[in-house]
């Protein structure tokens, strides 16, 4: 089970450096909203997977209670997550926002 | 002038500092609030109040003159924030954008006059689109968030939560919907009377509370007076109290959230916001 655990969260932490060099390392603002959005769906999915396995040592309805309480944050987060980035993205097209094109310097 | 402010300035705060050489170091075992205070705490709480959370029973029952008062001080901020922004200004912009319903034409409409039929809604100046995404989602979510904001009010007792942070939740739902949709749909829902009166109301059910001990003949805020009045024990009128207490700080809250965003968005005017 440990394994599994351990598993998991590296696939987690994997995803979510890969996220945050993304975010430094792309040119502009909707560019870096890509890997900021993209974060919050494997990333979180697996860690939180994993912190969901590690709660179930033993399995009573109170741990069961507190796997499914953690495998929730994911539902609301995958609900709330895209639609943030997505009214962030109109937000900056409406205020004049140009996307960065090839050649330019970064943003 | 301005020198004379940099020098009181740097005056107060080498006296701050100052001041600081007198505090024992950062988790010294042998300060007086380690020695006396916290031990008092942690060994009497649960045979005292009946509440597993420690930090809710040192907040609302131990400490709750400061609690109330944290409260009347988040009310004086939903007040000054009234009171700075407010306009009743009755002009009226010159003219309005509505937009179609089904089709999306969005038109100018002179001031004073309606849209040339009823399936027109109004919209913000600032050509807000009709986003079914986000209304959708934010619709959806919205209850969630208010039961789970209920939830950690009355789960204050045994997790962490407590009133401030369920009525911070309860007034975000509120703001999301305001957000979203648009301001004056959340203000049909929760007027601007009611909202103020929700904010009085809050503090009112905490300094209640303390005075309703006053009426039954023990201390302000000594909760276990309340014991003849809820039909138990003593020590479990104490966790009731707590109880009551946060709700009143839930409300206030809430409130004032709601309050300070309708003023701060639309700058007092109530007619147009994000």
């Amino acid at each position: 089970m440990d394994i599994i655990v351990t598993l998991f969260l590296l696939i987690g932490l994997f995803f979510f450096t890969g996220g945050a060099v993304g975010i430094l390392r792309f040119p502009d603002f909707y560019s870096r909203l890509h890997p900021a959005g993209k974060l919050d769906t494997v990333g979180l999915l697996s860690a939180m997977i994993a912190l969901a396995l590690f709660n179930l040592h033993h399995i009573t309805l109170g741990t069961v209670l507190t796997s499914i309480k953690i495998l929730l944050i994911v539902v609301f987060v995958f609900l709330a997550s895209p639609t943030a980035t997505h009214a962030i993205v109109d937000a900056g097209v409406r205020a004049g926002l140009a996307p960065w094109t090839k050649g330019q310097e970064r943003r | 002038m301005k020198v004379v402010g940099l020098i009181i300035a740097l005056l107060a705060g080498s006296l701050l500092v100052y001041a600081t050489a007198d505090f024992p170091p950062l988790g010294d075992p042998n300060s007086p609030a380690s020695v006396h205070v916290s031990p008092r705490y942690i060994e009497k709480t649960m045979e005292e109040t009946d509440v597993p959370n420690i930090v809710t029973s040192v907040l609302a029952d131990y400490r709750g003159y400061d609690t109330m008062f944290e409260t009347t001080v988040i009310f004086c901020a939903g007040v000054a924030c009234f009171l700075l922004l407010r306009v009743y200004r009755r002009e009226e912009p010159q003219e309005r954008l509505y937009r179609h319903v089904l089709t999306g034409v969005t038109i100018h409409v002179k001031a004073g006059k309606l849209p040339p039929s009823p399936d027109f809604e109004r919209i913000d100046s600032a050509w807000t689109p009709h986003d079914l995404i986000i209304k959708t989602i934010c619709r959806l979510l919205i209850p969630f968030i208010q039961l789970f904001a209920l939830y950690v009010i009355a789960h204050g007792h045994h997790s962490p939560g407590g009133g401030f942070q369920g009525g911070v939740m309860l007034g975000a739902s509120v703001i999301v919907l305001a957000m979203s949709q648009d301001l004056r749909t959340a203000v049909r829902r929760l007027r601007e009377k009611a909202d103020a009166l929700m904010c009085a109301t809050g503090v009112f059910i905490y300094a209640g509370t303390g005075a309703l001990c006053l009426l039954l003949g023990s201390n302000f805020l000594d909760y276990s007076a309340l014991a003849p009045v809820l039909h138990v024990d003593p020590i479990m009128a104490r966790s009731h109290g707590i109880f009551m207490v946060e709700v009143g700080v839930g409300v206030a809250v809430m409130g004032v959230m709601i309050w300070i965003y309708n003023n701060v968005s639309s700058m007092g005017k109530y007619d147009e916001g994000l």
